[in-house]
This record gives C-alpha cells, structure tokens and sequence, in this order.
C-alpha cells in the first residue's frame, strides 16, 4: 500500500507541474490541425510544408515586430484525421498543452468544430478552410477562412461546366457520410437547382470504403448526364472515376473539391481526364505569382505533387498574421482579430482582404481567386480565374 | 482480521482524501483534462473488470458509454436539462440498454458473446452516424458541465469516479460477488443450487452498464464534444490494455493500469501513430510477459500469495 | 436486365478479395482455436512492400511484370517469415485460448499498424495496372486484371479445398479442428501441425495482398479494413470450416454489391453487423460450422 502512495503523490506532483507555463518568451508557435494519413493526406501535409516555408521566410527577413519585440514562427501541425473525435484530441493537445494561441490551419468540418468549441472559448484565433456554414459567423469572433468554399466556388463552377456542356441536363452526385459532405451536398442541390439542372440521386458512402463498383454502378444507374462528386478526396474520388470507366458511363465529371490531376490520374487512369475541379489552380506559369511558383516547385520536389489552393492558404493564414500583429502592435488574438478585417495585407496572391460580411454576416472570409481547372491528358488546365468583385472594389479603395 | 481490513479502509480513505485534494489543484489547463482523463478510464476499466467476474469480455462497453454519453448530451444540449439529470439519465440509459441486449446475449459464452458484444459496439456507431438530431457524423457540440462546476470539474469528476470505485468494491465483495465469481468457474454448478444463472449474469452487466453510462455522460462533458468514432471499438481495446497491463485479479489493476498507460501515452509520447504504437506494445507486453499485470508485480514484491487465477480456457 | 450482370460480376470480384482473405483466417481459427485479428496485418504488409518495391523497381530495364512478380516474392517470403515469428514467440502460447489469443491479436494489429503508419506515412499509393484494359461478361463490365484476379483466387480456394480433403497434411488439419487430443493419439504431430495449418493461412493472406496489389489503394491501415469483412464472413459462414469461409465470403459480397445498389452502402455495411450478431445468437457455429 506504501507504493501506491507515493504513486500517487508522483502522480499528483506530475499533474501540478505540467500546469507551470513553459513557452519561451520568443517563439510563436502556429498551429495545424488537419488530416496527414488515409485519402485525404496529401492536403494535410501540403499544408504543413507550405506555413513551415512562411514561417522560415518570416523568421530569415526578421521574424514579427510587435511592441518592439522580435517574435519567430514555429509551426506545429498534428494529424486530426478527418474526425470528429481525433479533432477534439488536436484541439486540446494544442491549445491547453502546447499552449498555441494561433492556428493556421485547419480541414475538415467535423474535426474544426471541436476545434472552434475549444478555441473561441479559449480566446485562440483560428483560420480555417472547413467548408460548412456553419463554422462562421459573428458568434465565432475569433475564426477566419482563408480559402474558397462551396459558398464561393460552387455558383460559378457549375456555370461554367453547364456553358461548355450545354446539354447536359440531369446530374447524379456522391458524398462522404461526413460532416463536410453533409454541408456542402445541401448547397450542391441548390446550386444545381439554380442552374436549371434536375439532381437525379444524391448518394453516400462510408469512409473506408474499398471496393467502389456498387457506389459507382448506383451513380450510373440513372443514366445522368454529370456526375458531381462533391468532397470526396482525392484517393476516394480517383477510385470511383475509375469504377465509371469500367462501367463505360461517358459524361461530364465534376469534382468541386478537387485539388490536384496527380492522384486522380494516377489512381483513376484515363477515365479521371476530363474532370473539372474546383480547388486546384496553375501555380506554375505566369498566371500565378512569383512566390506561388517558387512553392509550386517545392510541393512538387517534395511530394511530387503541385501546389493547390487549400495548401497554400495557410501560407497566406501565415501572412495574414503577420500583417495584423503589426498593424495592431499585439500578439492578443482578441486585438489581432479586431484589426484584420480592416487590412489589406501581401498573401502569395498578392494583395487581399477579408470580407464576404453579405454572406456569413461578417467579414471572415479571405477573398482570393476562384480557379476551375479540368484534368487532361493527366495533367491539369488550368480553364478560368475568377477574381472576387469584393476584392477588386477594395482594392481600387485603398488606392 | 479485522484489523488489517479497519487499517485498508483507513488508508483508502486517505488516499481518497489526498487523491481529491490533489484534484483541485488541476485548474482547468492540459492537467485537468489529464486528472479528468485518468480517472474516467479507472473507471472504465472497473466496470470492463465487473463482468470478467462472470468471465466475460464485454466489448460492448464502448457501445453503452457511447449510449451515456449521447443521452448526457441531448439532455444538456437539447433538452436544457440540470446536470444531474444528465448524468443520472445516462447511467439509467446505458442500464435499460444493456437489461435488453444482456438478456439475449448473455446466453451465448466466452468467444462468441465476445464477438457479438464486437458487432453490436460496431452496429451503435454506425446508427448514431444516421441520426441527424444527434449530429451524425460531425458529432454533437457544446456539452459543457454547469457554470458552477467549470473550474471544479476534475475534483467533481474524481469524486464521482471514487464513489462509483467503492461501490463496485463493495459489491464485488459482498456475496452476490461471490455468486459471480463462482458462475465464471463453472456455471453449471451454480444452476444447480437454484440460482437463476442467466438473470445474475444480466445483472452483472446491468451494474457495469450503469457505470459504463456514468463515465460516457463525465466523458461527454469534458470534451465538450462527442461523435460516434468517440465510441468505437478501439475505446474497448484501450480499456482492456489498461486491465491487462494493471491486471485482473484486484480493483487495484484496473486503478494501476489506467493511470500508468494514460499519462505515459499523454505525457511522454504524444499522439498519433506513437499511440497505437504504444497502445498495442503495452498489450503485447502485458499479455506475454505479465499474466497478472503490475498487480501481479507488486504482489511478489510484497511477498503475498498469487491469487488463484480462474479458468481461463474454454 | 442488364444490371444484374453488373451486379452478379460485381459481387464475384468483391467476393474474390474476401475469400482469400478469410480462407486464412478460418484455418487458423480451426486447427489452433486461435482468433487472429492481427491476420490482416500479413496481408497489409505483403501490401506495403510491393508498394515500395515496385516503383523501386520499375524503370526501362525492368518491365512491369517482372517487378510485381519479384516483388511479389520477396514480399511473401518475407511475411511468411514474420508469421513464423509471431507463431514462436506468441501465437505458439495462446492455442486453445481464444480470449486470450484475441486479447494479444488486438494488441499486435494496434502495434503493427502504429508502426505501418510511422514507416510507410500517411498517403495512400496507387499501383499502375499490371493489365489493361475491360471487358463485358454476361452484361456486366469488370477490367481485365480484376477477372484474371478473380480467376486465381477461386483457384486457390479449390485448391484449398482439395488439400484439406485429399491429401494427408489436410487430413491432419481437420482431424486436429476437430478433436486434438484424438488426434494426438492418432499419431498426428499437433505442434507441426498447428505450425503449418498457421503458415499455410499467413500464405493466403500474403497471396491475397500480392493479386490485390494492382487493384487496390495501398494505405497503411489497408489490413484492418479488409479484415472486418473476413471475419464477418468466417462468423457467418463457420469459424473453422473452409466451404464456410467460402459461403460467408459470397453471401457479404452479395449484400456489399446489391444491398449498395439498392439501398445505401452505409447501411449494407450496417445489415451485415446485424446479421453476424443475429448469426451468433441463432446459429454460433454458423452455416457449416462444426466449431
């Protein structure tokens, strides 16, 4: 029984000691919660790489300046992947253990809003690329998005795909029985509806789901003329392209989420070309700025893969900080966040701001391109850019 | 005797009174979630031991906390209700739950009601991933104990966990333990003296069921945020390594084994990958090197007598 | 009409997987009494080295075929290795004990996944197709290196099934499913025996992984996700008979194809834990189970 004792009192002092603060006074650590293993990996750990880059390149040209104080970034990501219940487990270990007052990063609905539960409470600001609606609003002071969602990406994708297929009619879609999926297939019906096209089916599967011919055969059972794959990620929707090649269902295909040709035609073959996406853009010609196609190389050295938007939008989160940390001479996420909404700050774009106040009653939301893309020949195209007419009012503003 | 059990309940009570003080020293950072964490996996792994009483692996534990946890977080998310409510809702859930399925269950043994309890832990997930009126796959937000408890919740947390200890301890010695113990060596011969074997065993998981409730409603309300991965089988797997690592034969195992495996795992080696990683060696270890867990350890060092172990094989 | 030709093609290759997988693992059940959840991790790993090996070795020089084949050879020799490791040094203690071998099982697939994904990181990989190309049979289309898959999968599994009925070594393993203790009497080596009813399941598994590795994403936890399906497919079909292994493997094919089709994947999935849990209620040794 005397063991146990002590047991206990070691146990006791341990628990004691670890409340003693331990961060040093010149590191800012940022924070990243977001999937690094299964079919959505490859977002994760682009999106790691990227804000370890802006965060050396901060660190190299002298790091943050706040009531003049130097300050260094040091990035922390842990893998939340994708659910809810390892969300929460991220939340807790960076915000009450490793003491992180910023995160930079953050996929996937249901793993962000464990996140935020803990983070608004807590007084730690966060950006975002979740793509519910229900992740923003005025009751969520502290959070911000920093890349494109359904709400800014489905209108003009779907037009776009209907004006180059005119006679496309009638569209089947799929989803991931997520979180994410089941916000964004509600604004996918609607889009649709909006654009004159009859939504057919809308099906799900299970995540870790292996074989995909029923899922595929389902889709194609209706004879639709597009088939819109919502969030399925990249390994998921490679595999069911290819079940539809196998089934020899020729029609439009559309994958709002998709981020990059790589995995899709590695995994799907020739039957992934002709895909249309929505979250992937050219980073490496002239249509992307210098900084874009400097990272662009990076990505593809390092995971042989180029670089999409929802990668490089915690490099811009990064930036964004930065800006308003100096702007507002304070690392107070409450000061920081108050003042960031006002800016107009250097991202890898180029300039920008927050906004979208109309559609989520506050200014949350960066505005930055909307780039649709379309697999060919196992590469991507990149077809349009879509500047936000927010931004281009803002900027002409501030001039 | 009965001084060395006045001497046990002396230094019971004490620990319990060093253990509570302890508590409040938590605060409310990264070591009250970690003083919370220890003592709900104590617990679970108690009530995970209650039925190897009756000689049973009851994997279905995770599906009746996931049930505790759900109706504590309808009851404070939706419904308004006070916390207590909750809590006591929860364990009576969970206890319903498990009266149905035990009865129709229980009359299978050893691998095979082993492997129903698997599916039917597997079978609650996927249903909860249905409901949207529970969140399905996002998970249900914004469980949070009642202001007064906020800055008290480790403290409330143990102390629920000591009583809930106690009284497993209580009833485990009392003789209707004994009748359990006696159904694991052979039930058979226990029929036989006119006990209604298949009722007691229903009993026997109702209990823990009940318990099992209680730690999915503290659970529900220290995370703030609760989805049906939260409850899968793995939660059943972690539980086990806690009893096999802390070991069977006392309560103290169970008390043993989830404290040392869940600080290791927080403290020392983070989470991720590394956490299966321990998780599984700690299994591993356990199993093939020590039968009766660190119980077992800190028996031969005390120079006791090894417990008799029950049969084990079918 | 023709959509149950797509349908019955469909559940003849998704059953294909699955048969393979569970032959192992009913064998192993049958001759040690031994519930191996850590069978899948032979298969994953057998996965995840012809998933390094491969593009390691596929260059100008190399053509495709020869790279999987070698790959696939090594990769096998060296699960069979490991499965001789595990049996020695920990299935070898758990015989007869089928809590006890399940307790350690769980821990070994834990352990063994953990440090999958440590090694072999978080991003699935795809393997280029070893056949091109697709076909049509009785209505349905299936691709040609999944049919040529499918083909050698129900050759193995009759080859199996030969093996436990005709020869002596397959003798020796039923006799030892049945009763151990007479068949010890008989004469009947038991340790060898039980060693080789073990390595011949560790076999089939790494075969399963080595035709799979084409046609399937390569993640880390690849092992566990097949895994569940087989053992659903044992339970129902028997634990420990062979033509129930079989059986269970077709019938949650079957649910997995046509339950998808018509009703909803999530809830295909949902009706066969209902159905193993109403299987083990009802009938625990399963459709041809003789425990």
């Amino acid at each position: 029984m005397k063991n146990l004792k002590q047991v206990y009192a070691a146990l006791a002092l341990a628990a004691l000691a670890s409340t003693a603060p331990v961060q040093a006074q010149e590191i800012i650590k940022l924070g990243i919660s977001a999937p690094m293993s299964g079919a959505a990996a490859v977002w994760g750990l682009g999106m790691e790489w990227t804000a370890k880059q802006a965060a050396e390149k901060i660190n190299l040209d002298g790091g943050v300046t706040v009531g003049g104080k130097k300050y260094n970034f040091a990035v922390v990501a842990y893998d939340n992947k994708y659910t809810a219940a390892e969300g929460t487990k991220v939340a807790q270990n960076l915000i009450n253990r490793d003491k992180v007052k910023f995160i930079v990063g953050g996929i996937g609905t249901a793993p962000i809003s464990a996140l935020q539960s803990l983070s608004e409470r807590s007084g730690v600001m966060i950006f975002i690329s979740a793509w519910g609606k229900s992740v923003k609003g005025p009751q969520f002071p502290l959070t911000f998005t920093q890349s494109n969602t359904p709400f800014e990406i489905l209108d003009p994708l779907y037009k776009y795909v209907l004006a180059q297929n005119p006679k496309a009619k009638t569209v089947a879609i799929l989803n991931a029985n997520d979180a994410s999926g089941k916000e964004v297939e509600l604004v996918a019906q609607k889009a649709w509806a909006a654009q004159g096209v009859k939504v057919l089916s809308s099906n799900w599967y299970e995540r870790g789901t292996t074989q995909f011919q029923p899922v595929a055969a389902k889709l194609t059972e209706q004879k639709p003329d597009i088939i819109d794959l919502g969030v399925a990620p990249p390994a998921d929707a490679g595999i069911v392209l290819k079940e539809l090649g196998v089934l020899g269902w020729k029609g439009v295909k559309v994958l709002p989420v998709g981020t990059s040709a790589t995995q899709l035609a590695q995994i799907g073959g020739a039957a992934a070309n002709g895909t249309y996406m929505g979250y992937a853009g050219d980073y490496s010609s002239s249509l992307a700025t210098p900084v874009q196609q400097i990272l662009n190389q990076g990505m593809l050295a390092q995971f042989k893969e180029p670089l999409n938007p929802l990668q490089v939008s915690s490099y811009d989160s990064v930036y964004a900080l930065k800006a308003a940390m100096e702007a507002s001479n304070s690392i107070d996420p409450k000061k920081i966040a108050a003042v960031l909404p006002t800016l107009v700050f250097e991202t890898s774009y180029g300039k920008t701001v927050f906004g979208s106040k109309a559609i989520y009653d506050s200014p949350q939301q960066m505005q930055v391109p909307v780039m649709i893309t379309q697999v060919q020949d196992g590469k991507m195209v990149e077809l349009t850019r879509i500047i936000p007419e927010e931004l281009k009012a803002r900027l002409a503003a501030a001039k | 005797m009965g001084n060395a059990r006045g001497s046990t309940t002396l230094y019971v009570a004490l620990l319990s009174l060093l253990v509570l003080g302890g508590s409040l020293f938590a605060g409310t950072g990264f070591a009250a979630s970690l003083v919370i964490w220890v003592a709900i996996n104590i617990l679970l792994a108690a009530s995970f031991r209650f039925v190897q009483l009756i000689g049973e692996l009851n994997f279905a534990i995770a599906g009746f906390v996931g049930v505790g946890a759900y109706v504590a977080g309808v009851c404070t998310t939706k419904l308004g209700l006070p916390f207590v409510v909750a809590l006591v809702s929860a364990a009576l859930a969970a206890t319903l739950l498990s009266l149905i399925v035990g009865y129709i269950t229980l009359r299978t043994k050893g691998p095979y009601f082993m492997l129903i309890s698997f599916a039917f832990t597997e079978v609650l997930r996927m249903v909860y991933t249905q409901i949207d009126y529970i969140g399905s796959n996002s998970g249900m937000l914004g469980v949070f104990p009642p202001v007064l408890l906020t800055d008290y919740y480790p403290t409330f947390v143990v102390a629920v966990v000591l009583l809930s200890l106690i009284v497993l301890y209580k009833i485990e010695q009392s003789d209707f333990g004994k009748v359990l113990v006696a159904i694991r060596n052979n039930d058979a011969i226990v029929q036989t003296v006119g006990i209604n074997v298949h009722l007691t065993k229903v009993s026997c998981l109702a209990i823990s069921s009940f318990i099992a409730g209680i730690c999915g409603a503290l659970l529900a309300h220290a995370n703030n945020v609760i989805s049906p991965d939260d409850f899968s089988f793995l939660l059943a797997v972690y539980t086990l390594a806690y009893i096999k690592v802390g070991g069977e034969s006392h309560i103290a195992g169970p008390i043993l084994g989830a404290s040392v495996l869940t600080l290791l795992a927080q403290v020392a080696m983070g989470f991720g990958p590394f956490e299966h990683i321990f998780y599984g060696a700690a299994i591993v270890i356990a199993v093939l090197l020590m039968p009766d867990g660190l119980v077992g350890i800190i028996r031969k060092f005390l120079g006791l007598p090894p417990k008799p172990q029950a049969a084990a094989k079918h | 009409m023709e959509i149950f030709g797509q349908l019955f093609i469909n559940s003849l290759q998704i059953s294909a997987a699955y048969i393979l997988f569970s032959l192992g693992l009913t064998l192993i059940f049958g001759v040690m009494k031994v519930v191996n959840f850590a069978h899948g991790e032979f298969f994953g790993l057998v996965l995840l080295l012809i998933a390094i090996l491969v593009p390691w070795l596929n260059s100008p020089s190399v053509p495709l075929v020869v790279a999987y084949g070698a790959s696939g050879a090594v990769s096998i020799l060296a699960t069979m290795a490991c499965g001789w490791f595990l049996y020695h040094f920990a299935f070898k203690k758990f015989q007869r004990d089928m809590v006890g071998s399940f307790v350690l099982s769980v821990g070994l697939s834990l352990l063994i996944q953990g440090l999958f994904l440590e090694f072999f990181g978080g991003v699935p990989i795809k393997l280029p197709d070893l056949i091109e190309g697709n076909l049509r049979i009785l209505g349905g289309a299936i691709t040609t290196q999944r049919l040529v898959l499918t083909l050698i999968a129900l050759l193995v599994a009759v080859t199996m099934c030969w093996l436990i009925a005709a020869t002596k070594l397959g003798k020796s393993l039923r006799a030892v499913s049945e009763d151990h203790e007479a068949a010890m009497l008989q004469g009947i080596p038991y340790r060898k025996t039980a060693l080789y009813g073990f390595l011949i399941a560790t076999f089939l598994a790494a075969i399963a992984g080595a035709l799979l590795a084409p046609v399937t994403v390569i993640s880390a936890n690849v092992g566990s996700d097949f895994l569940i399906k087989g053992f659903i497919a044992i339970v129902i079909g028997g634990l420990g008979s062979i033509p129930g292994s079989i059986i269970g493997s077709i019938l949650i094919a079957v649910i997995e194809s046509v339950g998808g089709y018509y009703f909803d994947p999530s809830l295909a999935t949902l009706a066969m834990f209902v159905i193993t849990m109403l299987v083990l209620l009802v009938r625990p040794k399963g459709i041809m189970g003789n425990g």
